[in-house]
């Protein structure tokens, strides 16, 4: 708990200072695609990790997040600081729809339904011409104003800032949610539904609260991407972005909160730098994917979480720390 | 805790007629019987006669076809296993369910969900009363781990358990929950005499300190002799003895039931 905490507070305080240093404004592009894959990758393993079921579905609350975005920003005009919360809200209520319709299916059940929810809203927003501009997609979504004069550069930090405080959110909700009484609910939903159910959990409370939490925090990273990039098209509902979210929270470590964030960075970079790999690519990316499932199922973080207990368990033998962990917690 | 300290209701649980039937296989029919407050009840029976059906039935895992099922008077029949364990009835199972990849200390901290529940909200801005209820909490499944002997094995995962020992974090984690009844499915199944033993002293100090009344499922009739205020015997779906422990030792159709009525069928 304070292992993980400490991990995500030093990673946030090194991104926090990450603008300072860095002035290349391709580096900084890098950077604000690794906050935000990271915020996806959170998002999803809300579900993947913490709820066990695997939704390919995920794409369905981007997509929805950044086409609200881009919607009410092109044709209603509402600012940046308005249409992101907005995006997370609808997102987070498309969330609340699917979730009622697919929550009460497990394993390969859930999983087909999820990636046919994202698909269905794709094929929408490839044919609603009137509402979405069909497969053009709705180019040039605004910037706030003061951007426009202001340097390259400078437009970058100020991406950098909101996805940084996106992040940040995301965490923090994350964190608050893994650790309190409603995470345990949701992990002892996980490992076993009859448990749950007997002391006193009703589990479609927790899947569905995971799930939606999930929905927001993608429908924000959804609504920034609008902004960011200024275009949003039908192939935000695409599966790439699908299995870059799955490659993320399978090598970082499904369950922890900072594996990924460690996903996000290492997949953003191997990406960029494979680009020159093209199609092959993507046969990298599924022999990397084999190799972890087969040699670190727990991703990196889960391998490094059993060499730090395997070490601190070796400690004890050697002093009388054994009882140490007892008498600590218990009361008078 | 002594049991002046016992929060608990002081309800009866009423079992009327209750029945189930698979296609057309009754497996559990007509089954009346009562757990009072302060008792430990034992239900026992060859394999198949239909005990697990029944606390199935209980705890609403089953719904029943038939008959009733009353807390303190109140109609519970078919209620959802999480409502009943809001209401106070709290199981364990008999194929050993835990959450595996959790440490004991956790799975009982786990199990204390109702008590640790909290509004929504709270969840992501969790204030001093928060913070207060997870420390007790945490002291109550400290308390809990200790009591059921498991204080040596407090971190450790509960992949790592013998089989022993993870039949007593199942009642530990069902203890977490704060029953009223606590419902036993063989817990000592896989324990060796000595283990039983101890296992049936720990049994009889629950109640009172921690539980009100405790139905027990099990095949070691030492264990069921030993700590059972009063037994129901079922054979075949139905009840066929209820009494003292040595009524039902003394009982001639109960051996026979166990021990096969031969040529009088």
């Amino acid at each position: 708990m304070t292992f993980e905490r400490r991990i995500l507070l030093a990673l946030m305080a090194l991104a926090a200072v990450l603008p300072l240093f860095v002035r290349d404004q391709y580096v900084l592009h890098i950077a604000i695609m690794v906050l935000f894959f990271a915020v996806l990758a959170s998002s999803l393993n809300l579900v993947v990790g913490y709820v066990g079921e695997f939704s390919l579905g995920h794409t369905a609350f981007l997509g929805t997040g950044a086409y609200t975005a881009a919607i009410l920003a092109t044709q209603h005009g509402w600012p940046l600081w308005a249409t992101i919360p907005m995006a997370g809200l609808l997102a987070a209520l498309v969330g609340v729809v699917i979730g009622a319709l697919t929550l009460r299916l497990q394993g390969p059940f859930f999983v087909i339904v999820t990636l046919s929810f994202a698909e269905v809203l794709r094929l929408i927003a490839d044919n609603w011409i009137g509402l979405t501009n069909g497969p053009m997609g709705i180019a040039g979504v605004p910037q706030p104003e003061w951007l426009a004069q202001a340097s390259n550069l400078a437009a970058k930090q100020f991406y950098y800032g909101i996805a940084w405080v996106l992040l940040a959110l995301t965490l923090y909700l994350s964190y608050r949610f893994v650790y309190s009484n409603a995470g345990r609910a949701a992990v002892a939903v996980r490992e076993n539904r009859y448990v749950a159910q007997s002391i006193g959990i009703r589990p479609l409370n927790y899947t569905m609260l995971a799930l939606v939490l999930g929905a927001l925090l993608s429908g924000m990273a959804g609504g920034f991407y609008a902004h960011y990039i200024s275009f949003v098209g039908p192939e935000v509902f695409r599966f790439a972005f699908m299995v870059s979210m799955i490659i993320m929270v399978l090598i970082g470590g499904k369950g922890t909160l900072v594996g990924p964030l460690i996903g996000a960075l290492l997949v953003t970079f191997l990406e960029e730098y494979l680009r020159e790999a093209k199609e092959l690519r993507l046969s990298i990316f599924g022999l990397a994917v084999i190799a972890i499932v087969l040699f670190l199922p727990r991703g990196l973080m889960g391998f490094i979480t059993q060499r730090r207990e395997a070490r601190g368990e070796a400690l004890p033998a050697t002093g009388n720390a054994s009882a140490a962990p007892t008498t600590q917690r218990s009361p008078a | 805790m002594s049991s002046a300290t016992l929060s608990l209701p002081q309800r009866t649980l009423e079992i009327r007629g209750l029945g189930k039937s698979f296609g057309g296989i009754h497996a559990v029919k007509d089954i009346s019987f009562d757990v009072k407050t302060g008792e430990i009840v034992g239900l026992i029976g060859p394999n198949g006669a239909g005990k697990t059906t029944c606390f199935n039935l209980i705890t609403g895992f089953y719904s029943p076809s038939t008959g009733q099922v009353r807390l303190g008077g109140e109609d519970v029949t078919g209620k959802k296993p999480f409502e009943m364990a809001r209401m106070g009835i709290v199981r364990s199972f008999q194929k050993t369910n835990i959450l595996k990849s959790l440490t004991v200390f956790e799975n009982v901290l786990t199990g204390h969900y109702l008590e640790a529940h909290q509004p929504l909200w709270r969840t992501f801005f969790p204030g001093r009363a928060v913070r207060e209820a997870e420390h007790s909490v945490r002291e109550s499944a400290t308390r809990i781990v200790h009591t059921m002997g498991l204080g040596h094995r407090i971190d450790t995962p509960a992949s790592a358990l013998s089989c022993g020992e993870l039949r007593l974090l199942e009642v530990a984690l069902a203890l977490a929950a704060k029953p009223e009844i606590l419902m036993l499915d063989e817990p000592a199944a896989g324990l060796n005499s000595q283990e039983a033993r101890t296992f049936g002293d720990i049994l009889k100090t629950l109640r009172g300190t921690l539980v009100r009344s405790i139905l027990i499922v099990e095949h070691n009739m030492s264990l069921v002799m030993g700590v059972c205020d009063r037994i129901v015997v079922m054979h075949f779906g139905q009840k066929l003895a209820e009494g003292s422990p040595a009524d039902i030792q003394g009982n001639k159709q109960v051996i026979d039931a166990y021990l096969g009525g031969g040529n009088q069928a």
